[in-house]
């Protein structure tokens, strides 16, 4: 049976609604193709010898700014496994707070800062009004296997992220990196983090079925992946687009 | 008398008139245009009597309700009949809310004529309201996660209920089992009167966290917190390993629980209920507590524990010919949990009922109903979803492992209606805040239109 590893960073702590639920979305994917997703998890002030370029996704979820506090340090002592990951090639997979940790700092809403793990030249700086937050359902268009796909998500985040080198998508309806921005996120062949939660996979299929075929390539199997029902998840996606982006 | 408090009351009274002229009822409306102008305009009410209230995210209301009908039964102090209680039991729990409905009962110099005041409260209102209201008693059930995009993260909300508390020197009833709720108790250390409540270890109790919780660590040195067990999400028995905190003598119980007759033992008597719900358990210990403070007549908290049912919407049901529902509001991951814990405790075949809306009340973002468990999901033969988040719910079940198939998708509500009662049998509805009441009136049509009776 093929398998992929993934590694899921502090569940426990960056967890804010939903965002466990991508992992429960690439289970689903993984095992309706015989393919089994195993979860590892690295936890906060528990030291493991799990080695980080081993796995096939590493995957951090979003949290509160008190959260990504409590961890900062913990984070700073896996850098230079992450950064071992990055360059063997492992999917990151980086939502919200996870997403602002990877690049060089976050300064929090309190103008604390945090230092990020400096993968990435992006940083992020929150607003000192705790109220002022791009908050709302949003829609991005990137590009998977040179194909234009529309991203939907909910964003909430008051941080604001600047200098972003490669972007996940562009901005159809919502805020994006910053107010109003055009761009969203950050992305690499092998590198998706974004502020979209809902959870970020379980209305773009074809988003979590990028995930998995890259990581079956890395790993030298075939990586065409077998249809599957979404008939579900194809009326969501129009019948949101049809609300989101036909505004006048 | 204050000459603006004259013409608060002048003017709110003149505005509730009128809104009954036009045909309307008050709502938030003239406590709203009030506190624009003033916004510390429930100053000008004068209320002597006792004010007891219920905040926290989940139970509010089903606590208000059962604290209502019990203080209603007490006998006047003059013996002619039965005490004058004032409550708001429709759920407008925002200052606005209820100073409108104090607009309604007060006289012109802003007096409330009334034996006791019992107000559900938002958790996020209680500091403006009791700033300007003198507060007998506060009963905290629990601090949950609840629409994080209205109401921001549940640290902040507990951190403004204490800012509160530390001033506050009357009688606090707080639940043992949340340690969002327990770390209030030392919020003023000179208050003498907190006073905690809890409910025995029960048979659906588990040793690992089974839903999504909050407050993980220690509040007072950041330690994590460790649990002799879990009751449902993150209430159960805990303690600090660090330093101590949680080691709390509950001084009412819930014992000796009976689910097959519905009973169960408050301080060594029997005592049977509509509902055996877990969360239920623990809102009728608050309200057991809340009525002892009173000194009140055990027969009287007998008599409404064994036949009060709020209905609203909660644990309300509905049948038809052979078939029956029970509907459940659920605004939030625990409020689902629980209902599916009752759901799964059902040994039947059943059908379910899910109505998923995001409008602004219900907060936009419907990404909680991924922290809803559906990984135990006993004999559910079939899922109707509706609303306006229908397809969102149900590709969340899809994706727990259920079958695509089993689910149909109506986001009319009259629709989802007719197919829930298109076979006979056991069924159970979940719906979110904005939904619940359409939810009904939907269920209540079609039960009429096949000549049932609503």
């Amino acid at each position: 049976m093929k398998t992929i590893k993934l590694l899921h960073m502090y569940p426990n702590v960056l967890d804010l609604y939903g965002d466990s639920g991508n992992v429960e979305v690439l289970k689903y994917r993984c095992a309706q193709r015989g393919i089994e997703l195993q979860v590892f998890q690295h936890l906060m002030d528990k030291p493991d010898d799990i080695d980080f370029a081993s796995m096939d996704i590493i995957y951090l979820g979003g949290g509160a700014d008190y959260e990504q506090q409590l961890l900062a340090d913990d984070l700073m002592g896996c850098k230079d496994r992450v950064k071992a990951a990055y360059d063997a090639g492992v999917f990151l997979l980086m939502i919200c707070g996870g997403y602002q940790l990877l690049g060089q700092y976050y300064k929090d809403s309190n103008g604390e800062e945090i230092p990020g793990l400096g993968l990435f030249t992006y940083h992020t700086e929150a607003s000192r009004n705790k109220r002022n937050r791009c908050i709302g359902n949003i829609v991005v268009e990137t590009e998977l296997m040179g194909e234009p796909y529309k991203v939907i998500g909910f964003e909430n985040h008051g941080g604001q992220t600047t200098d972003v080198a490669t972007p996940f998508g562009k901005v159809l309806c919502g805020n994006g990196n910053c107010w109003s921005s055009e761009t969203e996120g950050y992305c690499e062949e092998r590198v998706i983090a974004t502020y979209l939660h809902g959870p970020l996979l379980s209305k773009n299929p074809g988003l979590a079925d990028y995930v998995i075929s890259k990581c079956l390539e890395r790993q030298g199997e075939p990586s065409e992946l077998a249809p599957l029902n979404d008939k579900l998840e194809q009326e969501c996606r129009e019948m949101l687009f049809g609300r989101l982006l036909n505004k006048q | 008398m204050k000459i603006i408090y004259f013409f608060t009351i002048l003017f709110g009274k003149l505005m509730v008139k009128l809104l009954k002229l036009a045909g309307r009822d008050a709502g938030n409306l003239p406590g709203l245009v009030l506190w624009t102008f003033n916004h510390n305009y429930l100053k000008a009410f004068k209320i002597d009597c006792p004010i007891i209230a219920v905040t926290g995210t989940n139970g509010k209301t089903s606590t208000t309700n059962f604290l209502n009908r019990i203080f209603a039964e007490l006998p006047s102090k003059d013996g002619s009949g039965k005490v004058k209680v004032i409550t708001n039991m429709q759920g407008n729990n925002l200052d606005t809310g209820i100073g409108s409905m104090l607009l309604k009962y007060c006289d012109m110099k802003g007096r409330v004529e009334a034996d006791y005041l019992v107000l559900e409260v938002d958790e996020s209102h209680v500091p403006v309201i009791f700033r300007q209201l003198p507060l007998e008693t506060l009963v905290i059930l629990n601090f949950f996660r609840d629409q994080l995009d209205r109401n921001g993260e549940v640290e902040t909300l507990i951190l403004k209920v204490k800012g509160f508390l530390e001033t506050y020197e009357g009688n606090l009833i707080l639940n043992a089992d949340d340690p969002n709720v327990a770390r209030l108790g030392t919020a003023n250390p000179n208050n003498k009167k907190v006073h905690y409540y809890s409910v025995e270890k029960y048979e659906g109790a588990t040793s690992e966290l089974y839903e999504a919780g909050e407050g993980r660590f220690c509040p007072t040195c950041g330690e994590t917190l460790v649990y002799d067990y879990y009751q449902y999400s993150h209430i159960g028995r805990f303690r600090c390993p660090g330093c101590g905190f949680g080691e709390i003598t509950p001084e009412v119980q819930i014992k000796a629980l009976d689910f097959e007759h519905s009973a169960f033992e408050i301080e060594g008597e029997r005592y049977t209920a509509k509902h055996m719900g877990i969360y239920h358990l623990y809102n009728l210990s608050a309200v057991y507590l809340a009525a002892k403070l009173y000194n009140i007549d055990h027969g009287i908290v007998h008599r409404i524990f064994e036949s009060f049912e709020v209905n609203n919407g909660r644990l309300e049901q509905f049948t038809l010919g052979g078939s029956s529902l029970l509907l459940n509001l659920a605004k939030n991951p625990v409020g689902a949990n629980m209902t599916l814990r009752l759901l799964n405790q059902d040994k039947r075949e059943k059908e379910l009922l899910f109505v998923l809306n995001d409008n602004v009340a219900d907060g936009l973002d419907v990404s909680w109903i991924w922290d809803i468990n559906f990984s135990i999901f006993n004999g559910v033969t079939r899922v109707v979803t509706s609303g306006t988040r229908a397809y969102d719910i149900a590709i969340r079940i899809k994706c727990s492992g259920y079958d695509p198939d089993k689910i149909t998708v109506l986001p009319d509500l009259d629709d989802a209606a007719a197919e829930i009662f298109r076979h006979e049998g056991v069924k159970y509805g979940i719906a979110n805040y904005t939904a619940i009441q359409p939810t009904r009136a939907a269920l209540k049509r079609y039960i009429e239109s096949k000549g049932g009776k609503a």
